[in-house]
């Protein structure tokens, strides 16, 4: 065992979880926001945004991710458009978070009974009323805990962007094993990393979903 | 000069990527039924009376659902070997994928006990079953009804993860997707083709699921 070896590449480390962490955040807060877009899609009047949405959340939710990464990476140069790793990656990952985001939106949204939408709709209130008013303060609070667990795995699949060569975390893991060979000692670290930042939320997760079904009992 | 897109590559490639199809869909089938009895085995120790069993459980658990399956392929393929455990790209793997989906399998399973009313288990006891006959005649069949829809969901994940593999060298088919771009460098049309593969493969699994589930209904049903 050369535990030293981590010692010594802390900081090496450290430079690729900022990485990381920046993928990480950016994705969360794009993939949210064109999540959010489609999300609506979905529930449109509109039967063209209907089936637009459909396709995009079934594409990206059906596919393996490292597809995408791969496909954005070495399969749009032919339409002429090329991006550095780091933009495939986030580009590829966006994609895959606001697939994920729309369902949950979605889900949210129609598990509000639908007698209240028609409530609202008696009162005379317009389609942004209802939503703004009504369903929405309802339907955000049951986002938040599958939004979390989202967050996770968004933190969990930046290691592979690894796979197309961005520096992150997994990259200077492996960059780090290669250089000394201490396979066993850094893989190690490299997982305890991400398990100081996943841990963590996934039992805020669990308590949210807790408190929420046990509001919804009373 | 503009790319010229070719799209017979798909045609000629065909042979390879749907050998690829089959490989995937082989590797899946076996992570998912022993992961499907990890789950079983993990849960019971989720709700063992042994404090020890508990703690094993929820630690298995919470290690493998707060890493990134990445970092426990690599770990398996190029760590263990760190202390005299060597293992091949394809077994690597397989553990990997079972070791992962079988954490979130556990959580599935103990929801689902967890959920069987309380009143069965004591009609259980009361009939003079030990705790193992009432959890096998008795919990697990009802528990399996109300898991399955998430159980499905896990399926799902395991068959795209399982493209992860690709990267300690085990051939399926984003291994050979990989290959089929170094060869022609239609990296458009190859990559593209072998989303829709895996599109495919995911719809047809669902598929199947449902049917099973449709089926284990009514089996469940008459025997419970």
């Amino acid at each position: 065992m050369k535990w030293d070896v981590v010692a010594d590449n802390f900081f090496y480390l450290a430079r690729g979880l900022e990485v990381t962490a920046g993928i990480g955040l950016t994705v969360m807060l794009t993939g949210t926001v064109l999540g959010f877009v489609i999300g609506f899609m979905r529930i449109s009047g509109w039967w063209i945004l209907r089936t637009v949405s459909l396709l995009f959340v079934e594409l990206f939710r059906d596919t393996p991710l490292i597809l995408q990464i791969f496909f954005v990476f070495f399969g749009l140069p032919a339409l002429g458009i090329r991006l550095n790793p780091l933009l495939a990656a986030s580009l590829a990952m966006t994609f895959f978070a606001a697939a994920n985001a729309a369902e949950i939106v979605r889900g949210a949204i129609q598990s509000i009974p639908h007698g209240q939408v028609e409530a609202a709709r008696s009162l005379a209130f317009t389609w942004w009323q209802t939503m703004s008013l009504v369903i929405l303060p309802q339907a955000l609070r049951r986002m938040v805990p599958p939004f979390m667990g989202l967050f996770t795995t968004l933190i969990k699949d930046t290691s592979l962007a690894a796979i197309i060569g961005v520096f992150e975390l997994t990259r200077a893991g492996r960059e780090v094993v290669e250089r000394t060979l201490a396979s066993f000692e850094i893989w190690i670290t490299v997982a305890a990393i991400y398990f100081l930042i996943c841990y963590p939320l996934s039992m805020l997760t669990q308590r949210l979903e807790q408190r929420l079904t046990a509001e919804a009992g009373h | 000069m503009a790319y010229q897109f070719d799209f017979t590559v798909i045609v000629r490639s065909l042979p390879v990527l749907l050998r690829g199809a089959a490989l995937t869909m082989g590797l899946s089938l076996l992570a998912i039924a022993l992961a499907t009895v990890l789950g079983v085995i993990g849960a019971a120790g989720r709700l063992s009376r042994w404090r020890v069993a508990r703690f094993l459980a929820s630690a298995y658990v919470e290690a493998f659902r707060n890493t990134p399956l990445l970092i426990q392929i690599f770990f398996l393929f190029f760590g263990l070997p760190g202390i005299g455990i060597r293992l091949s790209a394809f077994t690597s793997g397989l553990l990997a994928l079972c070791l992962y989906t079988g954490a979130y399998n556990v959580e599935v399973f103990r929801a689902g006990i967890e959920a069987v009313p309380r009143g069965l288990r004591e009609a259980a006891a009361s009939l003079g079953m030990t705790s193992f006959q009432s959890f096998r005649h008795v919990i697990l069949p009802v528990a399996v009804r109300i898991s399955l829809p998430a159980l499905g969901n896990n399926f799902v994940a395991l068959l795209k993860n399982s493209s992860l593999v690709s990267t300690i060298g085990v051939v399926e088919l984003t291994f050979l997707a990989n290959d089929l771009n170094a060869w022609t460098f239609r990296s458009f049309e190859i990559y593209g083709a072998t989303a829709l593969i895996y599109l495919l493969l995911v719809l047809l699994l669902v598929f199947v699921l449902r049917r099973v589930e449709g089926r284990l209904l009514v089996y469940i049903r008459r025997v419970a």
